[in-house]
């Protein structure tokens, strides 16, 4: 017997937002209805395939006058890695001066990406 | 007390003043000084730390902060003077501003030109009007976006959010990704109040209830805030008794709309639009006092920082003009008035000889429709209430334009083709 599961995606391409039906027969997909562009059948494909997501936390900073630091991924990561990589951090703390596009962690997970950090930090009193 | 002469005072120093000090300076005027009530510049951006902005204005997909030294370090290089820790108290029609820190005193500016960038506030429980006691715990999406990503604290384990604003969809993603369980997101509209791709990657992604057309009707606990009760609400908006249940919390979280922030406007005299709660502006973004100008969420609440930037930049070009070269009065008013499914429009006051940009806010979302100003008709897809409807007034469009004293700004369905 054939496994068959419908999955409805919305599309975040353009304001339209379509609500992509996807039939997915076996693990794979059959059918994309609903969508009214390309762009919209390609991210649908994507989001089933292998979503994809920007990844952004902060690390604790010792030494700058507030004792967080923002940080982002280089390029995006799997979804389905967002937890992992945010539990990766949790125990990372770092010195004061930092720069903006500093390596803060390099290839967590092997996920092929840096972490950096988003903002310069200079080393200073706590206010 | 001596008095300070400078050619442009800009009041806020985040994106929107940050845009307009640097182009009145690019523009050619020297003597500029931003007032910033808070101990840096850079306004909400710098907690803002996800991703989504620049991509309209830079191309870029960018941080918060990343968006924002871009504009810091432009201010830097051109030398452009700013006070923190500086609360601006009044704004008289003649320009005069009076300030007050703790290196300067009080300050008194006389200024030839003053921006108006001092961007919106939260709205807070009390202007909701939810029953219930009155313990700890009930916080704005921005204030623990900034105890979280500013202060690295984390405010509680368990959280109900009320308003499914962008901030607050943000929001939930931040808290599970810190651990903290989100129960719910709670929306009294039948559609959510923030932008499709923020209910995709923030909650879904997580599995983050949204629960539509329902509302918190009352708050439990004594010193720290325990549950709330949720209930379904009817077609007018009010709650459904027999659909109520009980959530437990340790922490609700509110987004439910912004206010720009207008004190400073008021003791200027400045008519103030009573829909967008900002100041009536013309194309030049100039308010109804010659020489004050505006820009930003300060006039009207923006969805994206890009189309701030270039709302300050706007404003910071004509407030130079105004400084250098007075810019003549616009030789024809023609007032926007906003019709069918328009809540609001910026500028309200058009020229009709210059191109020029128009904001629309929308009261319910539509498909296939068609923008009316006057005589002209633009067509549109889709339109939303989260996302500003951009309409360009090209050139050609303005030829067509019949240049009435007041025209109507409508949005109504199109007949199908």
């Amino acid at each position: 017997m054939k496994k068959r599961e419908v999955r409805v995606i919305t599309c975040i391409i353009c304001p339209i937002g379509c609500k992509a039906k996807v039939t997915i027969k076996n693990g794979k997909i059959s059918k994309i209805e609903d969508v009214e562009c390309p762009r919209g059948e390609e991210y649908a494909t994507r989001e089933i395939e292998a979503p994809m997501r920007d990844f952004f936390a902060t690390i604790r900073i010792k030494g700058a006058s507030i004792p967080v630091l923002p940080v982002r991924s280089t390029q995006p990561i799997p979804k389905d890695k967002i937890m992992d990589c945010a539990l990766e951090l949790a125990n990372i703390v770092v010195d004061a001066p930092v720069k903006a596009g500093d390596i803060i962690v390099k290839n967590p997970l092997g996920l092929r990406v840096d972490i950096i950090a988003t903002r310069d930090m200079n080393q200073t009193k706590q206010r | 007390m001596a008095k300070r002469n400078v050619d442009i005072a800009v009041i806020g120093g985040g994106a929107a003043g940050l845009a307009a000090a640097i182009r009145a300076k690019e523009k050619g005027v020297e003597n500029i000084v931003i007032l910033e009530r808070s101990e840096d510049l850079g306004g909400i951006l710098p907690q803002c730390i996800h991703t989504g902005f620049g991509l309209s204005y830079f191309k870029e997909n960018l941080t918060g902060p990343e968006y924002i030294s871009r504009f810091l370090k432009k201010a830097h290089d051109l030398q452009i003077e700013y006070k923190l820790d500086t609360m601006v108290l009044e704004i008289t029609p003649g320009k005069e501003i009076t300030a007050v820190n703790s290196v300067d005193g009080l300050l008194t500016l006389q200024a030839k030109a003053i921006i108006l960038a001092m961007g919106c506030r939260e709205r807070t429980r009390g202007m909701l009007g939810i029953a219930g006691t009155r313990p700890a715990g009930i916080l704005t999406a921005g204030t623990a976006q900034r105890l979280i990503d500013i202060e690295g604290y984390m405010p509680g384990a368990k959280v109900v959010i009320l308003g499914s604003g962008d901030v607050g969809l943000i929001m939930a993603r931040r808290f599970a990704m810190e651990g903290t369980k989100v129960e719910a997101v709670v929306e009294i509209l039948p559609y959510p109040s923030g932008l499709d791709r923020n209910v995709v990657q923030c909650l879904e992604d997580f599995n983050i209830p949204l629960l539509l057309q329902h509302t918190v009707t009352s708050i439990h606990g004594s010193d720290r805030i325990e549950a709330v009760t949720v209930a379904k609400v009817d077609a007018s908006g009010k709650p459904v008794q027999s659909t109520e249940r009980v959530i437990e919390c340790d922490t609700l979280i509110l987004s439910v709309g912004l206010i720009p922030e207008n004190e400073l406007s008021q003791t200027a005299d400045i008519a103030l639009d009573s829909v967008t709660g900002g100041p009536i502006v013309n194309e030049h973004m100039e308010t109804s006092v010659e020489g004050i100008f505006a820009c930003g969420n300060v006039v009207h609440v923006y969805d994206l920082v890009d189309h701030v930037t270039q709302a300050g930049e706007l404003a910071g070009e004509s407030a130079a003009r105004h400084v250098l070269n007075p810019l003549p009065p616009l030789t024809k008013k023609i007032t926007l008035r906003a019709g069918d499914n328009v809540r609001s429009v910026v500028p309200q006051i058009i020229g009709g000889e210059e191109t020029v940009t128009l904001y629309l806010r929308v009261k319910k979302p539509m498909r296939d429709v068609k923008v009316t100003i006057g005589n002209l008709t633009i067509p549109k897809r889709v339109v939303k209430p989260p996302e500003m409807v951009v309409v360009n007034l090209t050139e050609q469009a303005l030829e067509k334009l019949e240049k009435r004293d007041e025209l109507k700004v409508s949005i109504m369905e199109r007949p199908e083709q």
